[in-house]
């Protein structure tokens, strides 16, 4: 009876037990997202052997780190960070003397920006490799990096912007690059009632110079009505000529805008004639308006100007008639994108569930046939119908972003459902799709928004990393996933994590630009006020409390590295020059009690470091960058005395001393 | 003596008695555990979101899921869901503490009478409740603020399955029962396994000289047979079964043609539960091959040319491959429930006989590179174009 009991029990319990196991069973699940048959093909796709080069120099924004970061493809390895608009403590961009005035806006010195857009200069709308632009979205500039230094060499404040998102997207020979706001705001921006929004508040879409270093400049503005306008780019070949906008909050909503911008189905792209543009401006049409916004850029001796601009061209599309179209789009448009051969306009609607397809051909028949269904502050809207080519149908969750492969192909980024989807141009079929880790924002292709792209990898810039790597704490690397796209079937080889948020890159391949690298600075060439071309050139000079030392370094030691006779509230300038001439031998200087950071000097440059010491004593300082086999000996020692104690300067190496 | 042998035979047996009494406090082992669960599965989720339904009380399967679901619902205007504003949540705890006190009373009277009444009341409840909760999951799915959606697509509902998967946007949503769940399912089918007993034995009268302990435990054993068999068609964890291809609606997952009604077809569902759909088993088996889908495969189904509405397991079907009777993608593989349905297709179409190893030998070797793109055979979908028809 007992025993029976039991066993009755020992049942209920071995049935329950199995029961939940049974329950629990299916929560397994494998999402490495490259099959084992497929690793070894995949592992040699991305091996580069060492010693070996990439294929392609890949571009991608830093986000919110400010910078731009180079890395290759198909390894995936990190080649360089650019800083761009942010001070960069590694190489002491935004902190030497000569690199501070990059970062001057009307606001002031602003250390940081959010990058989000790399764009490389084009000739008949292919990369040329000669430039990259990038865009600071929160206070509107644009920036240009040399692509034979790789480093910034202009920024350019957009004004009557707030956002400047929608930049800076390229025309196919480089002759505009623009910048929309994200933003609208009153313009002139002024003091009112953010409830008085509709109808006051305006947007912008800036044509800026691109063509000419050190000379950027917003060749004219189009106020547009109050939406946000998020991204853009140029059209080519037949549509050569245009520029293509998208919009979303048509609604013109100034608060919770997630709900109040999602309410209509359709926003808009906005079609601009830009040549048209040129026309109406060249017969008078535009204003010249007060504007104020910093123009900064390197001159012929390294060093940074800031400028300050004080007016800026606006004209209104109602002033000049076939200048703009409005495309209804839906729905809450992102990405705007051509195709290689210049008849599609691709827009992905944050919350469609479909890829419209604008037809340039078609628009242009719209347009003449006056096919409009209203205007809006003199832009006249065309009827979707008129100018829709084809709908992608199933093709994911939350469309984003499209590039090509020049082979008659389009990707596009869904973002929702976390895939990359492939379809045709001309039919319209989803071909293809593939699951990326996790939600894809943009995605590149080398070369994928110009005219031939090198169809034959993608990389998806994805904004969740979650399990991907080794956790890092809470706080994780961007992530990207190299695809390749050379056979029918898209197929996953590679992941890699990225610096800050790369929300777009640019590619281009490694033989555009590997051969003309700048390896070192001509000294001879160094035209830089304080350059000590020599150690016989090198002095302390006094000029009331700045004391300035033109200073050399060369493998292993400072000229002067003992200096004597500064005072306590000096300010102290070490302009350094490198004496090298011979590639990859930076001198770093770092300074005891510096509220600085150090200075990375490259051979045959002159770089500036300010240091106001605060108490008495003797104060190091050292090469920061291991140049040589006595790295370490390479230091030197700076005696600050009390402003009364009447210590004369004098300097030297060696232990002779100079003095004035 | 008839007078004390109706009294017996109204009387349950004392094992009968003694498993009640062990069911119903088993029964409180609700209290401790979840009764149902509700998984949502998505790529950028790699770590799971869920929720657990308790008797009291409803909470994420991790800390803050219950609010990152309620933060991810918002985009599609579903109302919050927030135990407190549940009144069954409040009502049940008392509920099955009354069907527990009434179960240990049952055993305790030994009532033939009282324990057919407690079951049905015990049965009443459990219905009630499945429809209850099947309604709450139908409110929340259908109910959604048109005002405030941002995502909104029309004919679209976002309501979880009672039980079992089905995807939702980008999510797939598992439903089952939890261990609290389980065991509350399965002491109502050994309330009923008793009932049945005591109901079958009602003429016998007495006790059995063993106490009746023999009976009970072969109607517990049944019970708990039955009970596993119920759980493991549940949980599935053998195979649920495939669903359903709906021809011009799914598509194919490899070729994306969309699926006709003409005998071909296939699925494979993921090791997490996913399904995708194929217009012909020579996609499913280049869909396998080219190894793009990183779940896993769970398993395998093709559509039975004799019987289209159904879908048998590819690994068991039988296959003829004939240039006569055209498939979808052209490799002319067409795939029988039973062997003499597809002896039968040989004889009439001629070709040859294949099992799934040949039709994977044979998708291989015809398409070594992959499925050719776009060549497809006489699909119903494709629009031929005009010079075609003009001919």
């Amino acid at each position: 009876m007992t025993r029976s009991l039991k066993s009755r029990v020992v049942t209920l319990g071995a049935v329950l037990a199995f029961g939940t196991l049974a329950a629990y069973a299916c929560q397994s699940g494998n999402t490495s997202g490259v099959g084992a048959g497929d690793m070894v093909g995949a592992a040699e796709a991305v091996y580069v052997a060492p010693g070996e080069y990439d294929e392609f120099y890949a571009f991608m924004s830093g986000g919110f780190s400010g910078n731009l970061t180079v890395m290759g493809l198909p390894s995936g390895r990190l080649l360089r960070t650019v800083p761009v608009f942010s001070q960069f403590p590694e190489n002491g961009w935004g902190y030497a003397e000569e690199t501070k005035a990059m970062l001057e806006t009307s606001h002031g010195f602003i250390p940081w920006d959010d990058a989000h857009h790399p764009e490389l200069s084009m000739t008949n709308g292919v990369p040329d490799g000669r430039w990259i632009f990038i865009n600071g979205n929160n206070t509107p500039r644009v920036a240009r990096v040399d692509l034979n230094s790789f480093e910034t060499t202009e920024i350019l404040e957009i004004p009557n912007s707030a956002g400047n998102h929608g930049s800076p997207f390229i025309t196919p020979n480089s002759d505009y690059l623009v910048a929309s706001t994200r933003f609208s705001v009153p313009i002139p921006n002024r003091d009112m009632s953010i409830e008085e929004y509709k109808g006051n508040f305006k947007g912008t879409l800036s044509f800026v110079r691109a063509n000419e270093p050190g000379n950027m400049g917003v060749a004219f503005q189009i106020l547009m009505p109050g939406y946000n306008y998020d991204l853009a780019h140029a059209g080519k070949g037949p549509s050569d000529g245009w520029m293509f906008f998208t919009s979303y909050n048509s609604e013109e909503e100034h608060t919770l805008l997630e709900i109040n911008a999602s309410r209509r189905d359709k926003d808009f792209v906005a079609a601009v004639n830009y040549r048209r543009a040129e026309e109406c401006i060249a017969s008078g049409a535009g204003e010249t308006t007060p504007a104020r916004y910093a123009h900064n850029y390197m001159n012929e001796h390294h060093i940074a100007v800031s400028d300050m601009l004080e007016e800026v061209l606006v004209i209104e599309p109602a002033t000049c008639s076939d200048m703009v179209y409005f495309l209804p789009t839906p729905k809450s448009p992102h990405g705007v994108d051509v195709d290689p051969t210049g008849q599609y306009i691709v827009a992905g609607g944050k919350l469609a569930t479909v890829i419209p397809v604008h037809s340039f051909e078609k628009m242009i028949a719209a347009i003449q046939a006056e096919d409009f269904e209203s205007v809006v502050d003199g832009i006249p809207v065309l009827t979707y119908e008129s100018v829709i080519a084809g709908e992608v149908a199933n093709a994911g969750l939350g469309p984003l972003h499209t590039e090509f492969d020049g082979r008659g192909y389009a990707y596009t980024t869904a973002f929702i459902s976390s895939e990359i989807v492939k379809w045709e141009l001309g039919t319209w079929q989803v071909v293809d799709r593939i699951p990326v880790y996790y939600s894809v924002g943009h995605l590149m292709i080398p070369g994928g928004d110009s005219q031939q792209p090198w169809g034959k990898y993608l990389v998806a810039l994805n904004k969740i990393t979650k399990d991907r790597y080794l956790p890092t704490g809470p706080e994780l690397a961007h992530s990207a996933q190299l695809i390749d796209i050379s056979g029918d079937q898209m197929r996953l080889l590679l992941d890699f994590p990225t610096q800050g948020e790369p929300h777009y890159a640019q590619g281009i391949a490694a033989e555009l630009l590997m051969d003309d690298q700048v390896r070192f600075y001509s000294l001879e060439e160094n035209e830089h006020p304080w350059v000590a071309r020599s150690e016989g050139e090198t002095r302390v000079v006094r000029d009331g409390n700045e004391v300035h030392v033109a200073m050399t370094s060369i493998r292993s030691h400072f000229t002067p590295d003992n200096i004597e006779g500064v005072r306590v509230g000096d300010e102290v300038y070490f302009h350094v020059t490198n004496l090298e001439q011979d590639w990859d031998v930076p001198h770093g200087l770092a300074m005891m009690g510096a509220e600085n950071a150090e200075l990375l000097i490259m051979p045959g440059q002159t770089r500036t470091l300010k240091w106001v010491p605060d108490a008495p004593g003797v104060y190091p300082f050292y090469c920061t960058d291991f140049c040589s086999a006595l790295h370490q000996e390479m230091q030197g020692y700076v005696r600050v005395s009390s402003p009364n104690a009447g210590v004369p300067i004098r300097w030297g190496t060696g232990g002779d001393w100079n003095t004035n | 003596m008839a007078g004390g042998d109706r009294a017996r035979a109204s009387r349950m047996a004392k094992g009968s008695r003694i498993l009640i009494l062990v069911a119903s406090i088993a029964l409180g082992l609700t209290y401790i555990l979840p009764i149902w669960t509700i998984s949502l599965e998505a790529p950028q989720y790699p770590e799971g979101l869920g929720m657990v339904i308790r008797l009291n009380t409803i909470e994420g399967q991790k800390r803050h899921d219950l609010s990152n679901i309620n933060n991810l619902n918002h985009y599609i205007g579903m109302q919050r869901i927030e135990p407190e504003s549940i009144p069954e949540l409040r009502i049940m705890p008392f509920v099955v503490a009354g069907l527990i006190l009434t179960g240990v009373l049952v055993a305790w009277a030994g009532r033939k009478r009282l324990l057919y009444a407690w079951t049905a009341v015990f049965l009443a409840i459990s219905l009630v409740g499945l429809a209850d909760f099947w309604k709450w999951e139908y409110d929340y799915g259908h109910n959604l603020d048109e005002e405030t959606a941002i995502i909104k697509i029309p004919g679209m509902s976002y309501q979880p399955p009672l039980i079992g998967s089905r995807e939702i946007l980008n999510f797939t949503a598992h439903s089952w029962p939890g261990t609290g769940g389980v065991i509350a399912i399965l002491v109502a089918l050994s309330v009923v396994g008793v009932s049945i007993r005591e109901w079958r034995s009602r003429g016998v009268g007495g006790e059995r000289a063993d106490g009746g302990v023999g009976a009970s435990a072969k109607t517990l054993v049944g019970a708990g047979s039955l009970g596993l068999a119920m759980m493991v068609g549940l949980a599935g964890c053998g195979d649920p079964g495939p669903r359903p291809l709906v021809a011009g609606v799914d598509a194919c997952a490899d070729c994306l043609m969309v699926l006709d009604a003409n005998g071909h077809g296939g699925q494979i569902i993921s090791s997490t539960g996913r399904v995708y759909t194929f217009d012909s088993v020579e996609c499913m088996a280049n869909h396998l091959r080219a190894g793009v889908e990183a779940e896993g495969v769970r398993s395998l189904w093709v559509v039975d040319f004799s019987e289209p509405g159904s879908l048998v397991p590819a690994e068991e079907a039988f296959y003829l491959v004939s240039p006569m009777l055209a498939s979808p993608m052209g490799l002319g593989v067409t795939a029988f429930a039973r062997s003499e349905d597809r002896d039968g297709a040989v004889h009439a179409f001629g070709g040859d006989a294949a099992d799934w190893s040949g039709v994977k030998a044979l998708v291989s070797s015809a398409w070594p590179q992959g499925r050719p793109s776009r060549s497809h055979g006489g699909h119903a979908t494709e629009v031929p174009l005009p010079d075609e028809t003009g001919a």
